[in-house]
């Protein structure tokens, strides 16, 4: 990547552009590169989806000034672009159009929300069917669908951007 | 009562646009997203003789090249990303030169390389290397990926007689249109192709500026002038303002001066405050690429008529700055207002012309803004005082930058005029600025060291 034609931040894998339950109001863009959402806890660590260029983060925060609900962290070398929040809010404000990428990219995170919810439901109906038939033969069978299903949210994230 | 007669674009209106600069290509994108949204497909042809592919006059627009901090921004927000190969040097901060020193201002709200400087064509006339992308033609490409169709005709002949806009080329007919659309500058011959039209039309008033590229290398490019864009508030006779634009191997010099004048250029490079930042034996090539952009000091009149638009540099630009991102303001209030309410006068008037106003009232804000900036930058009295403010605001960015803010946000174009000047007039900030301007005047004058 051309030092001198990046725009905004450039950073290397593994560095943390945003930080869970971090106050800040910033919106940003990828402008290129990939980076992943991370939700911690304790020392658990999910990965709930992988971004790329175009896709915009933070967007939350800017419009319910709440702390950050998940850590972000860059995948290979990622360049991120800052919204400053309240230039954006005086823009938006005269021309409401310019959150229509904001808004169409949080409706198909709330499709892919609910996809992954049905799905879940679903999981968990069958899984508590089969425990209630327990047979330690199942054990395996049941393992091997929550780790398909958890390969499924991944994939579901990576081809939705 | 009588009832004018509504104005619509529907599925399938032709649209011409005049011009495929900026303007241009912002309008036919958003006119086409909108549509889309809307469920409607428009028919939009694009008429630029020009290929901004091409070195020099051939395919430049003869413009700074500077993409604001704001308008970086919007079009990350617009899925309008700019790629590497078009942004020749990425901007994190404004390097002012003065005659008591120099003082560099970042951004005190994001630390981020923000400020995109371009070519608007393919580079500079002699440019050996392949690595320069036109941005007028990344944008005119963006504009044909939204379904608008591209025709390398000069158009010299509008004419609004019949029910339809009707253009021509050297008396041939090429086309008729529901909406057309003017978007080729201020050029004098193409405005007055419209001032022709009767419709009460007036061309902006402009100024001339002197710009030049020259060569210097990116290393020492980079080395020298940073990732700042250089402003030198010099005392050079007839010269009111200078800025110097890194863009990868070549620095852009615009100048404004009493006239548009290539040896303002010349004196500018020989001043020893500007000779400090060039090589050692720099001479100035007997040729080199330059030109007199002009500079619109005040808006157009009636940029609009029933079936005609006239967007960017042709209506309203914001004094001095982000002529870009007026063409991006003006080019999408107009493509909104002939989707969403109609390509009527009325419509128009009622919602493309407040926002013209906006931008000339604002520029009232913006000429009082930058001739206090200028008395004070070269008042010896005042100035080291004033500048004195920035040091002491820019050694902690953290802690209150009022000051600092307000010329960022003056040079940068981030916020209007108004804004910024409704900003000035906060107390504490004019206490706070005087207070440093009259203890530095007095402790000048006692020839006493201000404390670091």
């Amino acid at each position: 990547m051309s030092e001198k034609a990046f725009l905004g931040k450039l950073y290397n894998d593994g560095d943390v552009i945003v930080e869970e339950g971090s106050k800040s109001r910033t919106m940003y863009v990828i402008q290129s590169g990939k980076v992943k959402v991370v939700k911690k806890e304790g020392e658990r660590e999910t990965t709930l989806a992988f971004l790329g260029e175009g896709d915009v983060f933070g967007e939350m925060s800017l419009f319910d000034a709440s702390p950050r609900s998940a850590t972000i962290i860059a995948v290979g070398e990622a360049r991120v672009l800052a919204i400053e929040h309240e230039g954006l809010l005086k823009k938006i404000k005269v021309d409401p159009t310019l959150a229509f990428n904001i808004i169409k990219q949080m409706s198909r995170r709330i499709r892919n929300l609910n996809s992954k919810l049905s799905t879940i439901f679903r999981t968990i109906t069958d899984t508590n069917d089969k425990l209630k038939k327990f047979n330690p033969e199942n054990i395996e069978t049941i393992q091997k669908e929550l780790q398909k299903l958890y390969d499924t949210f991944i994939q579901m994230d990576l081809h939705t951007h | 009562m009588i009832r004018t007669k509504e104005l619509n674009l529907k599925n399938g209106s032709r649209i011409v646009v005049i011009g495929g600069g900026p303007a241009g290509a912002f309008f036919s994108i958003f006119a086409s997203k909108l549509a889309q949204d809307l469920g409607r497909k428009l028919d939009i042809t694009i008429y630029e003789k020009k290929i901004f592919d091409n070195q020099g006059a051939l395919g430049c627009n003869m413009c700074a090249g500077v993409i604001s901090e704001s308008l970086v921004q919007s079009l990350a927000l617009e899925d309008i990303n700019l790629p590497s190969s078009v942004v020749q040097s990425c901007v994190d901060s404004y390097y002012f030169h003065t005659q008591n020193g120099n003082i560099k201002i970042k951004s005190s709200r994001i630390q981020q390389r923000g400020i995109a400087t371009i070519f608007r064509g393919g580079g500079p006339k002699g440019n050996a290397g392949k690595d320069i992308q036109s941005f007028d033609e990344f944008l005119l490409h963006k504009a044909v990926e939204h379904g608008a169709k591209v025709k390398h005709i000069f158009i010299d002949k509008i004419n609004l007689n019949d029910d339809k806009p009707v253009i021509y080329a050297g008396e041939r007919l090429q086309n008729d249109c529901d909406l057309l659309v003017g978007a080729s500058g201020v050029k004098a011959n193409s405005g007055k192709i419209y001032e022709k039209l009767g419709i009460g039309y007036k061309i902006p008033s402009t100024i001339r500026a002197t710009q030049s590229e020259i060569e210097l290398g990116s290393d020492w490019i980079a080395n020298k002038f940073g990732n700042s864009i250089h402003i030198f508030l010099l005392r050079i006779p007839g010269v009111k303002f200078v800025s110097v634009i890194p863009k990868g191997r070549f620095i852009t010099v615009s100048l404004l001066g009493n006239e548009p004048n290539v040896e303002y250029i010349k004196m500018f490079l020989a001043h020893p405050v500007m000779k400090q930042m060039l090589p050692q034996g720099f001479k100035i090539p007997d040729k080199f690429c330059h030109c007199f952009p002009k500079i619109n000091i005040k808006g157009a009149k009636n940029p609009f008529a029933d079936r005609l638009v006239l967007v960017g540099d042709a209506s309203s630009v914001r004094l001095y700055k982000d002529g870009i991102g007026s063409a991006y303001i003006t080019s999408k209030a107009a493509a909104h207002t002939a989707i969403l309410y109609g390509i009527g006068k009325q419509n128009f008037e009622k919602h493309y012309l407040p926002v013209c106003k906006n931008l000339d009232a604002d520029n009232l804000f913006g000429k009082l803004l930058f001739s206090v900036n200028d008395f004070v930058s070269y008042t010896a009295l005042l100035s080291k005082g004033y500048f004195r403010t920035i040091q002491q605001e820019q050694a902690d960015l953290h802690k209150t930058t009022h000051h600092s803010d307000i010329l960022w946000d003056m040079f940068t174009g981030s916020r209007f005029y108004k804004e910024i000047f409704i900003r000035t007039l906060n107390p504490r900030y004019i206490l706070n600025l005087l207070f440093t301007i009259t203890s530095t005047s007095l402790l000048d004058m006692l020839s006493i060291q201000p404390k670091k």
